[in-house]
């Protein structure tokens, strides 16, 4: 290996880096409350709309991203969604993510045990402060190390909006590749970014875990 | 206290698909009074409870809580609206077998809740009047306990205070000491048998027949979603008429009776 090009294009990776981080976590708060959203609604919304989320979900977890990503920019001029890349890219992690996210609050609402919601309901706590006081936490609880898991998933399908232009790590590692032919240079430090990202978030998620659970599980 | 209610149930119908839970179940709770509802497992009575403030929803027959029609605008007409049931909850506490207390709250909180929520108290005034409901169920020492701090007994006991906080006009009890162990079983009847005693209208399903018997003004016996008798402890433990209720009644002495 011949590191010596990083002090060239070392400059360049890192601001890659940084709009992948960038990109990660915008399109993880994005599509995080967009599953939110949706699994809500489908808990309270009507038959009819129920249905449609449930199209939805399968549709978008039934196609590839990189599918997903040309579709969006490359079809969406033709319908008048004119989008620069990095909001392409954002919106498309959004509409990527958010089905997985739905289903891991679905399953964290089903965790909450019943009983605690009809005591809400008997004291005569209004639906909407039901949600918001009880049945969020609860479910967020369990559902932590899922959602954490996800989000893990979701920075290495960042790599996907090279495609589309986005000049984060992957896009600035493929032009580092072939302006030097440094191809296994380039791709031990986007490998080595990549690990120190999912590492980082991964101690913060467990972190996170015994912070929530504290007072929850017996200690 | 606020005035005790009187709740009147007329000719209660329920159904579970085919399977009929009430059948025609006609049972008038005297205000202030403790009735308990007792019977084997399976005989509806944890239903009837539900039905009183429409956890569960009954299909046919009204169920009046001081004349007024629970569930539905008019009998057998449309569900009433989510906001006037609220209102209608306010006046009706309920506990439960498992507890339920809410495990990310402490104590204190889990009796606030309600009444910041639904009465709509300022957070200080919420939480002092908190603490004077559990000071009242023997916990002032335990508000800033989380559940999964406190015994079975303590929780049940903290949802009693959540319950009594909010100076209901009646109190549910479905089988509060069932999931209980034996030697906590004492503490949560004390203060049951104290608020009785304060005068608060209370129905009560439970297998607790010792309770049944010396704190109840009126036991009522059900059977496969029927009502088979509704009488004085003493009319229905020392001389029942109905076989079914002998019958029981055997089975549990049974049960319980042991010789050394």
């Amino acid at each position: 290996m011949e590191l010596s090009v990083l002090q060239q294009y070392g400059p360049m990776l890192l601001r890659g880096f940084g709009i992948t981080v960038f990109c990660w976590l915008a399109g993880t708060v994005l599509s995080m409350a967009l599953g939110l959203m949706i699994a809500l609604a489908q808990r309270y919304g009507p038959r009819w709309l129920n249905w449609l989320l449930r199209a939805y979900i399968e549709v978008i977890r039934g196609t590839p991203f990189l599918v997903q990503l040309f579709v969006l920019y490359y079809g969406g001029p033709l319908v008048g969604l004119r989008l620069d890349a990095l909001p392409a890219g954002l919106l498309g992690l959004t509409v990527y993510g958010s089905p997985y996210f739905a289903e891991i609050f679905r399953s964290g609402f089903g965790a909450v045990p019943h009983g605690q919601i009809e005591a809400a309901r008997a004291v005569g706590i209004p639906e909407p402060s039901i949600v918001r006081r009880i049945l969020l936490p609860l479910a967020l609880v369990s559902a932590l190390p899922a959602l954490v898991n996800f989000s893990i998933i979701l920075t290495k399908e960042t790599v996907i909006l090279s495609i589309i232009t986005v000049p984060e790590l992957m896009y600035q590692t493929q032009r580092m590749s072939t302006e030097t032919f440094r191809y296994l240079e380039a791709n031990f430090v986007l490998a080595l970014f990549f690990w120190g990202l999912v590492e980082t978030i991964s101690r913060l998620g467990r972190r996170l875990e015994a912070r929530v659970t504290r007072h929850i599980e017996r200690g | 206290m606020t005035q005790a209610a009187s709740v009147d149930m007329t000719r209660i119908n329920k159904f579970y698909g085919p399977f009929q839970a009430l059948r025609d179940v006609s049972l008038h709770i005297p205000p202030g009074k403790v009735t308990c509802l007792i019977g084997p497992s399976g005989s509806g009575k944890s239903t009837l409870l539900r039905c009183i403030n429409f956890l569960e929803r009954y299909d046919a027959g009204e169920i009046r809580i001081d004349g007024q029609l629970i569930g539905y605008d008019t009998p057998g007409g449309r569900l009433m609206s989510g906001r006037r049931l609220r209102e209608m909850r306010r006046d009706i506490g309920m506990v439960f077998q498992q507890f339920n207390l809410w495990p990310h709250m402490t104590a204190l909180q889990n009796v606030a809740e309600g009444l910041e929520r639904v009465r709509g108290l300022p957070r200080a005034e919420a939480e002092a009047q908190a603490r004077a409901a559990l000071d009242k169920v023997g916990l002032g020492d335990k508000t800033a306990n989380h559940p999964a701090r406190l015994s079975g007994g303590q929780q049940q006991r903290v949802a009693i205070a959540r319950a009594i906080a909010m100076q209901p006009r009646v109190m549910l009890f479905d089988e509060p000491t069932s999931a209980l162990d034996p030697e906590l079983v004492g503490e949560v009847l004390a203060v049951m048998k104290q608020l009785a005693a304060e005068g608060m209208t209370m129905v009560v399903v439970t297998h607790e027949m010792g309770f049944a018997a010396h704190v109840a003004d009126r036991v009522a016996f059900m059977e496969r979603g029927e009502l088979v008798a509704a009488g004085t402890p003493a009319e229905i433990f020392a001389n029942p008429r109905d076989e079914r209720i002998r019958a029981f009644l055997h089975s549990y002495h049974e049960r319980n009776a042991f010789e050394v």
